[in-house]
């Protein structure tokens, strides 16, 4: 089958090119990570290991939050007719498209103590794992909220018209039925979002230099140490990441089995 | 039972329209349509499930105010919608209480004939088990009303009859009262104590499945129902209308068909095949319809002859094997038609 045969051969090109463009630049890191004998050291280097588990923690507390949050609003967006919505769903979605430390000047503006908030509380995120978790809920939710759209958009809505007609409310019909059958969207939502917390910098370095999370950490060491003092620390974050995000896609396939 | 009065819903460009109809407890109304004539759109009203205008009472109760939760009405819809996550008892417990749901799930399958499906998954189950698994699923509640959105309509035809014959039975045993969507004219008439026609949202007819299908309220309703011949023309009363019906004819082409009418104007005359009778030769009876006509085909099955005839307009008759044979009908014979103007219906 010539056509067959030529798809496959430029498919198989087209993924070979994209494989290697994405690994060689990790794989060189991580070699002359392990040329320089350096990841051995960052393991049990103290300050490395408050930096990775603020970020595991903060990416954790952010995502948990965007879960409380940001899956109300997916089937609000996937099953409202409302005005506005479009805009609503762009606004959702800025969070994307604006550069990060743009968003970090923005949070800082909003939260900092010289903020609406600040002003009446006197409490502010600067300088503070609030300040981190708050800007990973920023950059992060767009993913977690359009992974949640989109599986209860998948989900038929007449099947919660039924579960209606079999006595239940509309919340209840939804949680018990639209959300179960959603809920393989909105774990790999949770999934990204937790990635995209994990990996990041330019709003951090804004609002919350200090405490250091594991990305802010590799900056530092870059700019103080040069790439010597940043790449043991630079592999571990990747190789830590792989292994975290290979299992959470594993634990998350088999979740909604759907029967 | 089942009352609704003007009950009207606005869904983009289509609207149902001012229905109002009485099915009393125990009844079983059969409700026919074309597609998109709002079939669906009526049970969804009832039920609850889209904003509505008028009111409507099941089992005695006014529930237009009323949540579709609290309805207490049980809706089978054509493809079951079974939930995918819940297996076959998770989806016939989903409406009841913890405290004897076991037993109450038991009972709702015996009673649907799906007693044996009772811890199958939903994916794999045949068209006939879903449907059996949804029925189940809303007798667990035992509600007063049964709302049957086409339940069958996907079956093959010796499980559609055997599920349509328990349902009849269930129906009898149970006593709930009934709105059955079905495409089949013969389900319709079998078990159904009325028949409703939706046309483009607007109950055209409602009344006992005999007098619907002997006495079609528009051409659509006769197509519907089976009728052969609908035949357009221009109504015209005999004398000024002074109540209905009247005797008119209708003018379609050359032929002018005598027959009962409710109003002037274009219109159709619905003609049952069953009630044209031939004749070798003209004759000379109280059937005021007398029309020459030529066999174009006579297509004889078991103890029936169809007939088709021009006689002016197409005109299909229905006779025995015995008057076919006796009256020698072959394509080419002239023969005459006689129809009794009682069973022309003008509308």
């Amino acid at each position: 089958m010539p056509v067959r045969s030529s798809l496959g051969l430029a498919t198989a090109i087209a993924g070979a090119l994209v494989v290697l463009f994405l690994a060689t630049p990790i794989a060189t890191l991580l070699v002359r990570a392990a040329g320089a004998g350096g990841i051995g050291a960052a393991v049990v280097d103290p300050a490395v290991q408050a930096a990775f588990r603020l970020t595991a923690v903060a990416a954790a507390a952010a995502t948990a939050i965007g879960l409380v949050v940001g899956v109300p609003l997916g089937y609000v967006l996937a099953r409202g007719t409302f005005r506005g919505r479009e805009w609503l769903e762009a606004l959702v979605e800025l969070p994307v498209v604006i550069p990060h430390p743009v968003a970090g000047i923005a949070i800082l503006l909003a939260f900092g103590r010289l903020g609406p908030l600040g002003r009446l509380t006197g409490a502010s995120l600067v300088g503070s794992s609030a300040g981190i978790v708050a800007c990973m809920l920023f950059v992060g939710l767009p993913f977690l909220v359009a992974a949640a759209r989109e599986g209860f958009a998948l989900v038929d809505p007449r099947l919660e018209a039924v579960a209606r007609t079999l006595g239940v409310s509309p919340l209840e019909a939804a949680v018990r039925v639209a959300l179960p059958l959603a809920a393989r969207s909105i774990v790999s939502g949770a999934v990204l979002m937790w990635a995209r917390a994990v990996s990041e910098f330019g709003a951090i370095a804004v609002v919350a230099y200090h405490p250091r999370v594991a990305s802010i950490l590799v900056y530092d060491r870059f700019t103080t140490a040069g790439l010597a003092g940043a790449l043991p620390v630079a592999a571990l974050l990747v190789v830590v990441a792989l292994l975290v995000f290979t299992l959470l896609r594993t634990l998350a396939r088999p979740l909604p089995a759907l029967r | 039972m089942i009352r609704t009065e003007a009950l009207a819903v606005s869904r983009g460009t289509f609207a149902l329209r001012d229905v109002s109809l009485d099915v009393p407890a125990g009844g079983w109304l059969a409700l026919l349509g074309a597609s998109g004539s709002g079939k669906t759109t009526l049970l969804e009203a009832l039920a609850g499930l889209v904003p509505a205008r008028g009111r409507v009472w099941l089992a005695g109760r006014d529930v237009t105010d009323v949540p579709a939760e609290a309805r207490h009405v049980g809706l089978v819809p054509q493809d079951a919608l079974l939930f995918p996550h819940l297996d076959v008892a998770g989806n016939i417990g989903f409406g009841l209480a913890r405290r004897g749901r076991a037993a109450a799930v038991a009972d709702a399958a015996s009673l649907a004939g799906a007693a044996e499906l009772l811890g199958r998954r939903t994916r794999g189950l045949s068209g006939g088990e879903r449907q059996r698994v949804a029925l189940a699923r809303v007798l667990a509640r035992r509600p007063p009303v049964l709302l049957l959105d086409e339940p069958l309509g996907a079956l093959d035809a010796p499980v559609r009859r055997a599920l349509h014959h328990e349902l009849a039975a269930l129906h009898r045993r149970l006593g709930f009262t009934v709105i059955h969507v079905t495409h089949d004219l013969q389900e319709a008439l079998a078990a159904a104590t009325l028949v409703g026609v939706l046309e483009d949202g607007t109950l055209v007819q409602l009344g006992a499945p005999g007098d619907v299908a002997r006495r079609p309220a528009t051409a659509g309703v006769a197509a519907l129902v089976g009728t052969e011949n609908v035949i357009a023309g221009t109504i015209r009363a005999d004398a000024p209308p002074s109540g209905v019906p009247f005797t008119a004819r209708l003018d379609a082409g050359p032929v002018a068909l005598r027959g009962l009418a409710v109003r002037e104007g274009p219109g159709h005359a619905a003609i049952r095949a069953t009630d044209v009778t031939l004749s070798a030769d003209p004759v000379r009876s109280s059937a005021q319809n007398q029309l020459p006509a030529v066999v174009r085909e006579c297509a004889v099955s078991g103890a029936l002859a169809r007939v088709t005839l021009d006689a002016g307009v197409p005109l299909v008759a229905v006779v025995t094997r015995e008057s076919a044979e006796a009256l020698g009908l072959a394509p080419g014979r002239k023969i005459h038609a006689q129809i009794k103007a009682t069973s022309v219906h003008l509308v």
